[in-house]
């Protein structure tokens, strides 16, 4: 099959590999139909995720046709259309119990690893590192998904892949941004970040009352797809200061809840922001935590702080002081995605929020290394790829 | 916990003293070779003289070293999602093990069971052991018989609180025969004893909870190249075969 490996930072290629065999009893094996590129996968792309090998195949938000299962799976069945989380979970563990899904107990084969750099590991992932399980990953024409009977979600007929794709991921991981915050009728929310996660997290927390949201971003495109939601908007790079821009926008309170949708590569032209750069570059940390600092200082006391966005190492200068002192609460992790598969597929069925809007190309797999390109630059105005692994390049 | 057992007092006064024949062969091999080496360095001029030099002290220091045991005790305590009866009822049948550990196996013949560390150059570091002490969910105590592997432990079975299962704690004593085998022995599987442990008990879980074993072992891949190779040593890849057959494992499922 065609799949896309990491062969190092900034290159990829795609490649002709075996196809993906069933390996343990409760496994399937999924034909892709279609596969996306998330602004996680940059953070692999860039070289800040330790522990890639090269020839990984990356892609964790996927969806497909079964073409094979594992002799132990009996909600699936050979031709159902699934739809799966880039989580993967056992169902049995003390944490699949309680719902929060990404800490799965049993699903990293490497937890020595992530133990090693964060006392416990989480859940294994697809397609990101080994350290989160070496899962191979769906950018690809077939993928083997592990616990299949609990993860995949049974796509209904009517809709077609680009209104159910997203529920793999960004839809969730917005989601689960928003209602971290404890939104309360009208609430005013700041979403630093207007990628696809942040696009989610802005409509999401519309649908959970909040009354005003401010999204805060430089690109326009992506500004004016946060205002098409009825959005307030900054665009960073035209004022002095967020922090103080957005006292202005809130009568001196501050918003009541800040999601940082941008994570470890957070861009800032202050000096704040040259120190994280130039630290990141020297490899003396994995992170960039420009936008943490600014949402924690920007947040009103008592506030929450909600952080979708990917950290991965020790984090510097974070103003632990201000949160103390403003008595914040702090919400972040991986997306518990099991957890909101079937509401939001509700959501997506009462025809309140098509996923597919946040999509600006449709490509073949072939295009990936060029699409990842134009993805981190933010040229021809990219929002979000889908992939079509069978698609013929042009 | 604690063991009461006075295994370390016998391990101090052993230590200086191997105990097998392959142990002193190959301590004499390492002394000879580093001998060896440091009068080729000295004949040689420069750069040479202090590398070859250095590296044949250094054997003779390896070939002295391996005079002594590695030694030394771990814990490792483990939550599973089952009761503790069921735990001790699982880890006690030996038709279970091939399901958790590749290290244990049962010999019907001296009614004791087999544990094997590995075969670091083609030599299988193993030892005989015994229950000597056990009670029915709660506990059940292990000692090696005389041999050239020395271990002993318990594993105790506590019901964990807000009914979360069993919390499962391993504690060992062990001494290893040759110091720099046994830390080959660790750099090569990746693992010392507490993690053997560990790993041993994450399967057992694993197995308990799910009824399955993750594994990416046979996945496809890209081109490795040399260096995702190197890695993959690094990261303990590729892992042992999983313990059992897909399907096998009956436990899973409420």
């Amino acid at each position: 099959m065609k799949a896309l490996c990491w062969q190092g930072k900034n290159k990829l290629s795609v490649e002709s590999v075996d196809d993906p065999k069933i390996l343990s009893s409760g496994d399937a094996i999924l034909k892709i139909t279609r596969t996306a590129i998330c602004g996680s996968d940059l953070h692999l792309y860039d070289g800040y995720i330790p522990t890639m090998e090269p020839g990984d195949i990356l892609g964790h938000e996927f969806m497909g046709e079964v073409v094979e299962t594992g002799p132990k799976v009996e909600n699936l069945k050979v031709g159902d259309r699934v739809v799966v989380p880039f989580t993967i979970s056992c169902g049995h563990c003390f944490f699949c119990k309680t719902q929060q899904w990404s800490l799965c107990d049993n699903s990293n084969p490497n937890a020595w690893m992530a133990e090693k750099l964060y006392g416990f590991s989480g859940s294994g992932l697809f397609g990101y590192s080994h350290m989160l399980g070496g899962y191979a990953g769906g950018q690809a024409q077939y993928v083997r998904v592990p616990f299949a009977d609990v993860g995949p979600l049974k796509v209904p007929q009517d809709l077609n892949d680009e209104q159910v794709l997203f529920l793999s991921d960004i839809f969730p991981t917005g989601y689960m941004a928003a209602e971290n915050c404890d939104i309360k009728i009208g609430d005013v929310v700041a979403v630093w970040g207007c990628g696809p996660v942040g696009q989610f997290a802005i409509r999401s927390a519309f649908m959970l009352g909040a009354e005003k949201v401010i999204a805060i971003d430089r690109v326009h495109e992506r500004l004016s797809m946060a205002r098409q939601a009825k959005a307030d908007i900054i665009n960073y790079a035209e004022v002095d200061d967020v922090v103080e821009e957005l006292k202005w926008m809130t009568g001196g309170r501050g918003p009541d809840a800040c999601i940082d949708a941008v994570g470890m590569e957070a861009h800032a032209n202050t000096l704040p922001g040259w120190y994280d750069k130039t630290k990141q570059s020297l490899r003396v940390a994995f992170d960039r935590p420009t936008v943490l600092r600014q949402a924690i200082q920007a947040c009103r006391k008592g506030g929450t702080v909600s952080i979708p966005g990917v950290y991965g190492g020790f984090l510097d200068k974070i103003p632990f002081g201000a949160g103390f002192a403003k008595a914040l609460t702090f919400k972040m992790g991986q997306t518990h995605v099991h957890k909101y598969l079937r509401p939001l597929l509700e959501r997506i069925q009462n025809g309140e929020i098509d996923p597919a809007f946040v999509i600006t190309h449709r490509l073949p797999l072939e295009e990936a290394p060029n699409a990842y390109q134009f993805f981190r630059d933010k040229q021809q105005e990219c929002i979000k790829v889908v992939l079509d692994p069978w698609a013929q390049a042009a | 916990m604690t063991i009461t057992t006075d295994l370390n007092t016998q391990l101090s006064k052993s230590n200086s003293r191997p105990q097998n024949s392959r142990s002193k062969k190959l301590s004499a091999a390492l002394l000879l070779g580093g001998a060896g080496l440091a009068a080729l360095g000295l004949s040689r001029r420069g750069w040479q003289r202090i590398s070859l030099a250095a590296a044949g002290a250094y054997l003779g220091y390896e070939g002295i070293n391996q005079t002594r045991a590695f030694s030394g005790t771990a814990r490792v305590s483990y939550t599973i999602g089952r009761e503790p009866e069921e735990v001790y009822r699982f880890i006690r049948d030996s038709a279970n093990w091939p399901k958790f550990s590749a290290a244990l196996k049962m010999d019907p013949q001296r009614n004791s069971f087999i544990l094997t560390l590995g075969r670091p150059f083609g030599m299988k570091i193993h030892s005989h052991a015994e229950v000597t002490d056990e009670q029915e969910g709660k506990f059940i105590a292990w000692s090696s018989l005389p041999g050239v592997l020395e271990h002993r432990g318990v594993v105790h079975f506590f019901p964990a609180p807000g009914g979360r299962g069993t919390e499962v704690s391993v504690a060992l004593e062990y001494k290893i025969p040759g110091r720099m085998f046994s830390k080959s022995l660790a750099l090569v599987r990746g693992k010392d004893p507490e993690q053997s442990v560990r790993e041993t008990l994450r399967v057992l879980k694993q197995i308990m909870e799910c009824g399955e074993h993750p594994t990416v072992t046979g996945q496809p891949s890209g081109k490795r190249g040399f260096k995702g190779a190197a890695l993959r040593v690094m990261y303990r890849e590729p892992q042992p075969e999983p313990p059992s057959a897909p399907g096998e494992a009956q436990l899973a499922g409420d």
